[in-house]
């Protein structure tokens, strides 16, 4: 038996530079963040993303950009193993950069392409870095206060801040609130209420926590405080809704409406300004090219037809053609404007939106049934995490919300 | 039952890409039909040593496993060249 010791125990002090052989001094990788790729994606530049995990990871979840983006899965052990053949299909005339689990191999074919004299980046904190990246950008504003659209691009999620005279509503919180505690810090605001338009089964919410956190209230509605496959009621602490119900935040009024389709006690918020600016936070109810499903609560049969009235007659009833619908998903970047704002008017969203084309219950039933993705199965994990029947730490979260949400009917 | 090996290498510590990096170069150091034991502590290991393998032009996965030493995870993995 041979021991080759070719690596000392000591931890962490791998160098790539031990073994890049390079001689020559070639230009160096630069380092993008994940803020930097994002805005790379908004403004739809060129781009090649080298994504070198294992096939398994980058089938779970991938980088999604607009037109522009190419992604190629490229392992980094092909690169270790034949480097010619590996760096074969990059083209040369395209900016790249080298995405990995963690930063060291991404770093590692960055350096090799680097070599072969690529213009080439690398992603600082490898795929977490853009999974965890939560952008945050201004989606209408006046004297009355803003909007603020907080989003997780990496899955699709939208959350939004109502910022007036001081107080803040948070409305779909996503799950690490850090994020809200700033931008209503920056704001010189404090919190008078945490909104979730319904029990969300994609993600764990951020809502009981921002509202222990401060002391606001958190409202959900009762129904979807109950969990849809195992009966059981939430153990967290929460305030119910009631439809027509209105919260006062600074100048600006919240009215609650109810929208049950995709969730039974599933609610629109819309927001009234005193300049007329409308806006309805739609949670899953409306997205801007497609809807809420109908499924997750396993009871598509009963709630298909709830959520056929909601699309055409509740909807049509608390909009304006001017009213901007904001979501909490979208499914694809170019839903967004170059300015990485998820909103278009209800009128555009009317026209557009193939999801919208009248049908009648039974084509609207067979549209539903057409077009279900996938139901993942963690998704009713997660609904139990959201109303306490299960605690869920850092790490199971971080399983938990892998992937991009699935909440939307499929194209 | 133990996994047959001829050669051990311990790569404990080092972060992705060097435990396969150095699987690499040590299985180009053993005769053919030779097997290498890699002892990692990467998690990620255990799919792209999977992966790999099934990429190789000279390597065959014999076998994985995950055994605890000082109550760390370790991942144990025989590769064996094959060409």
């Amino acid at each position: 038996m041979t021991d080759l010791s070719l690596m000392p125990a000591p931890a962490a002090t791998a160098a790539p530079a031990a073994v890049a052989p390079l001689t020559t001094a070639p230009a160096a990788p630069a380092v993008v963040t994940a803020a930097e790729l994002y805005a790379k994606l908004l403004a739809d530049a060129p781009l090649l993303i080298v994504d070198v995990r294992n096939p398994a990871e980058f089938a779970r979840m991938r980088i999604e950009g607009r037109e522009a983006l190419d992604v190629l899965n490229i392992p980094y052990y092909a690169f270790i193993e034949d480097e010619d053949d590996a760096a074969a299909p990059i083209p040369t005339d395209r900016e790249v950069v080298v995405v990995c689990a963690k930063e060291g191999s991404s770093e590692y074919v960055a350096e090799l392409l680097a070599a072969r004299g690529m213009a080439v980046s690398y992603l600082a904190g490898g795929f977490p870095a853009w999974g965890n990246h939560v952008d945050v950008r201004d989606v209408a504003a006046g004297a009355w206060g803003k909007v603020i659209q907080i989003a997780r691009p990496a899955r699709g999620d939208l959350s939004f801040v109502v910022v007036s005279d001081g107080a803040a509503a948070v409305i779909d919180p996503l799950r690490h609130t850090a994020v809200y505690h700033d931008t209503i810090a920056a704001e010189g605001a404090s919190l008078a209420v945490v909104l979730d338009t319904h029990v969300h089964a994609d993600h764990i919410s951020g809502g009981p926590a921002l509202a222990a956190a401060t002391g606001a209230p958190y409202h959900v509605h009762a129904y979807d405080a109950i969990h849809p496959i195992d009966m059981l009621p939430a153990t967290i602490p929460y305030t119910s809704l009631d439809d027509g119900q209105t919260f006062p935040i600074g100048a600006v009024t919240v009215t609650a409406h109810w929208f049950p389709g995709h969730t039974l006690g599933q609610f629109n918020f819309r927001l009234d300004a005193p300049d007329g600016t409308s806006a309805l936070f739609t949670g899953d109810g409306i997205f801007l090219r497609s809807f809420g499903r109908p499924d997750l609560g396993g009871k598509g049969e009963a709630w298909t037809p709830l959520l056929y009235e909601s699309l055409t007659e509740r909807l049509p009833a608390i909009v304006h053609p001017h009213t901007l619908i904001l979501p909490a998903h979208f499914s694809a970047l170019d839903e967004a404007g170059a300015d990485g704002v998820f909103s278009a008017p209800y009128a555009a969203v009317a026209a557009t939106n193939d999801a919208l084309r009248h049908r009648d219950l039974a084509e609207f039933t067979a549209y539903v049934l057409g077009h279900l993705p996938v139901f993942p199965p963690e998704y009713v994990q997660i609904k139990r995490v959201n109303i306490g029947l299960l605690e869920a730490g850092e790490q199971l979260a971080d399983e938990l919300e892998l992937g991009k949400n699935i909440c939307a009917l499929s194209a | 039952m133990s996994t047959h090996f001829d050669a051990t290498l311990d790569v404990k510590g080092a972060k992705c890409p060097m435990p396969l990096v150095k699987s690499r170069k040590a299985i180009g150091d053993l005769p053919v039909g030779h097997v290498l034991q890699v002892i990692a502590t990467d998690r990620g290991s255990i799919a792209d040593f999977q992966g790999w393998a099934t990429t190789a032009k000279n390597i065959r996965l014999v076998a994985q496993e995950t055994t605890a030493e000082g109550g760390q995870d370790l991942y144990v993995h025989y590769l064996e060249r094959t060409a």
